[in-house]
């Protein structure tokens, strides 16, 4: 089973093609990291997956359930928002820049949705969260606000929050782009945790040195296009496309 | 660098640090002294007072309990009422009992001071109506501003027209009008729309258009949240709904409380207005008394009186908005 699939995904913004004829599957399990320039369109694909831009054309499948085939923008198929809902929830999001609920403290933060959304049981959750928040090292600031936290400590919350949903897939874009230099190695260190554990992951990433080590398969895109999708090893070493080497070369000499 | 002197001065000089961070309240203090001060200076002693005490009032009070009259704070004015029925005495009673004691003839601070003593309770009657009206009808007009500003960026069109109207209408037009409208105006059209209370008229007018003042505010604040947490809640699965009562508005309360406190200023000056309904507000009771004792001064004590209030409720907002500040 797939849990992602996309068709000749196209995204418009106006004028603008962002995102042109991207199909791609990522299977259960995989850890998949997107690299490009910027401006690629990465970020666009991603918030396409869930919904936070709606496609243009193309189709898009989540766990198999196709969610959208839309032809300029208009869905050819017949799904209530409940449903569509439903099928998102399983994919959690973590933001370059965090997106923390200031007003919240780290638990409230965490345990909002699964609450809310879920209607899950609130003690229930609340051991849940902890549980995660132990994941990540941050036990001791369950009950703090996240202004009072360092960057790497803030997206660590984060992606417990996504986590605590306990989503079949998740998607991270630059999860680390927005972080000093030194709290970039704890927050790679708990994805790299989350992708042993099994997850299903999507990672837009500039850490070319996390994308060789833990993803199964790494997507190069370029202009809106997905122009190369290999093993790690082949992309990093030996890639098919003219572009993906000047690309590699461009970031691996600066 | 340059920072070092001014944190040494601030942590050497806990006073003027205390007056750099309440400002207006040391002002109003100061303004309290100044006229309180002098005032009491000049109270009249008590035999001065008692020796002013016309006969007619001596000989009605000996009769009855001779310590009473010398204490002259607990004689009542509606028990003189009660004995004197002259249109003289009447008159003096209009406004208690110090007032009767030194006549208009006094002078200076001692004239000043038993006025204010006089006048006192009927002004603070009038402050409790104002503020009364204030209180309330900001914070009716905050709930209702909230779907206010909601429906305005509905995308449901004729909610959003209706919102955009009704916010239109009520900050077009002046609150005077509108209040003459309510009042006067609507039990000529619909008799059955007729308001009994003049308050309730009052706060009727003062909660609808001070919702729409809010609204707007209130949509500056919502729209002044980070977009990123509208994606981060959109993509747990929250829906708008909820995205609203549980992200973005919690996050515009310390926002929107400076405005409000603007508002609620605002309001309590516009209360003023309530004359026009023949309301007691704080400043028809001071013309009333200006008018019937034709002393200015009372102006000035009214107006001591709201910024007394306004300086409280300064402060207030001031430690609310600490409290939201997530710290
Ligand atoms: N809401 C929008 N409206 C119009 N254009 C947009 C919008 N969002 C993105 N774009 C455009 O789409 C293109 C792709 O943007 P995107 O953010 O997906 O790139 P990216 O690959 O994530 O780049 P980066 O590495 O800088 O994050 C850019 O040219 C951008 O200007
Ligand atoms: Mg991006």
């Amino acid at each position: 089973m797939s849990m992602i699939k996309t068709e000749k995904l196209c995204k418009d913004f106006g004028d603008l093609k962002v995102l042109k004829d991207c199909s791609l599957t990522v299977e259960q399990g995989e850890v998949v990291c997107l690299i490009g320039p910027s401006g690629a369109g990465k970020s666009t694909y991603l918030r396409s997956l869930n919904h936070l831009e709606t496609i243009t054309n193309g189709k898009l499948w989540v766990e198999d359930k196709l969610l959208d085939d839309r032809i300029n923008g208009v869905n050819q198929i017949k799904i209530t928002p409940q449903e569509r809902q439903q099928a998102l929830l399983e994919m959690g999001m973590v933001f370059q820049r965090f997106n923390l609920f200031p007003h919240l403290t780290v638990l409230e933060n965490i345990m909002l949705a699964p609450v809310t959304v879920r209607k899950r049981d609130k003690a229930e959750t609340e051991e849940l969260a902890r549980e995660l928040l132990n994941k990540v090292g941050l036990i001791d600031k369950a009950d703090v606000y996240p202004t009072k936290l360092s960057g790497g400590q803030q997206q660590r919350v984060a992606i417990a929050r996504a986590l605590c949903m306990q989503p079949k897939m998740m998607l991270f874009d630059e999860p680390t782009s927005a972080l000093d230099p030194e709290l970039v190695g704890e927050v790679l260190q708990v994805m790299k945790n989350l992708a042993a554990d099994g997850m299903t992951m999507i990672v837009v990433t500039h850490e070319m040195g996390f994308a060789k080590e833990v993803s199964d398969r790494v997507v190069f895109m370029y202009q809106g296009a997905i122009l190369e999708v290999n093993s790690p090893d082949v992309l990093f070493t030996n890639p098919e496309n003219e572009r993906t080497k000047q690309f590699l070369q461009s970031v691996l000499n600066v | 660098m340059k920072e070092n002197p001014a944190v040494e001065e601030k942590k050497s000089n806990p006073f003027l640090r205390f007056v750099k961070k309440h400002k207006i309240l040391v002002i109003v203090i100061i303004a309290l002294i100044a006229i309180i001060v002098p005032l009491v200076c000049t109270v009249p002693s008590k035999e001065a007072l008692v020796s002013a005490i016309p006969q007619e009032f001596i000989e009605l009070e000996a009769k009855k309990d001779s310590e009473s009259y010398q204490n002259i704070g607990i004689m009542s004015a509606l028990k003189m009422q009660k004995q004197i029925n002259s249109a003289d005495v009447r008159q003096y009673l209009v406004l208690g009992v110090a007032g009767q004691v030194i006549d208009t003839t006094g002078n200076g601070f001692a004239e000043f001071w038993a006025n204010f003593v006089n006048w006192l309770p009927s002004l603070l009657n009038g402050a409790k109506l104002t503020i009364l009206l204030t209180i309330s009808s900001v914070a009716a007009g905050l709930i209702l501003s909230v779907f206010l500003a909601l429906g305005k960026m509905s995308k449901i069109k004729p909610i959003q027209w209706f919102c955009r109207g009704y916010i239109f209408f009520f900050r077009g037009t002046p609150l005077l009008m509108q209040l003459y409208f309510l009042w006067f105006g609507l039990p000529k059209l619909i008799p059955a729309m007729t308001i009994p209370d003049r308050f309730l008229a009052a706060f009727i007018a003062f909660t609808l258009n001070s919702g729409a003042y809010c609204a707007e505010n209130i949509r500056a604040a919502i729209q002044s949240i980070d977009k990123g947490q509208f994606e981060a809640a959109k993509a747990l699965g929250l829906s708008y709904g909820q995205t609203m009562w549980k992200i973005i508005i919690p996050q515009t309360y310390r926002r929107l409380i400076p405005p409000t406190a603007n508002e609620f200023i605002m309001v309590l000056k516009d209360a003023a207005l309530t004359s026009i309904i023949a309301l007691d507000d704080l400043s028809r009771v001071t013309n009333s008394i200006m008018t019937s004792t034709n002393n200015v001064s009372v102006y000035i004590v009214s107006m001591i009186i709201y910024l007394v209030i306004t300086a409280v409720f300064s402060k207030i907002f001031g430690s609310l908005e600490k409290r939201f500040s997530y710290e």
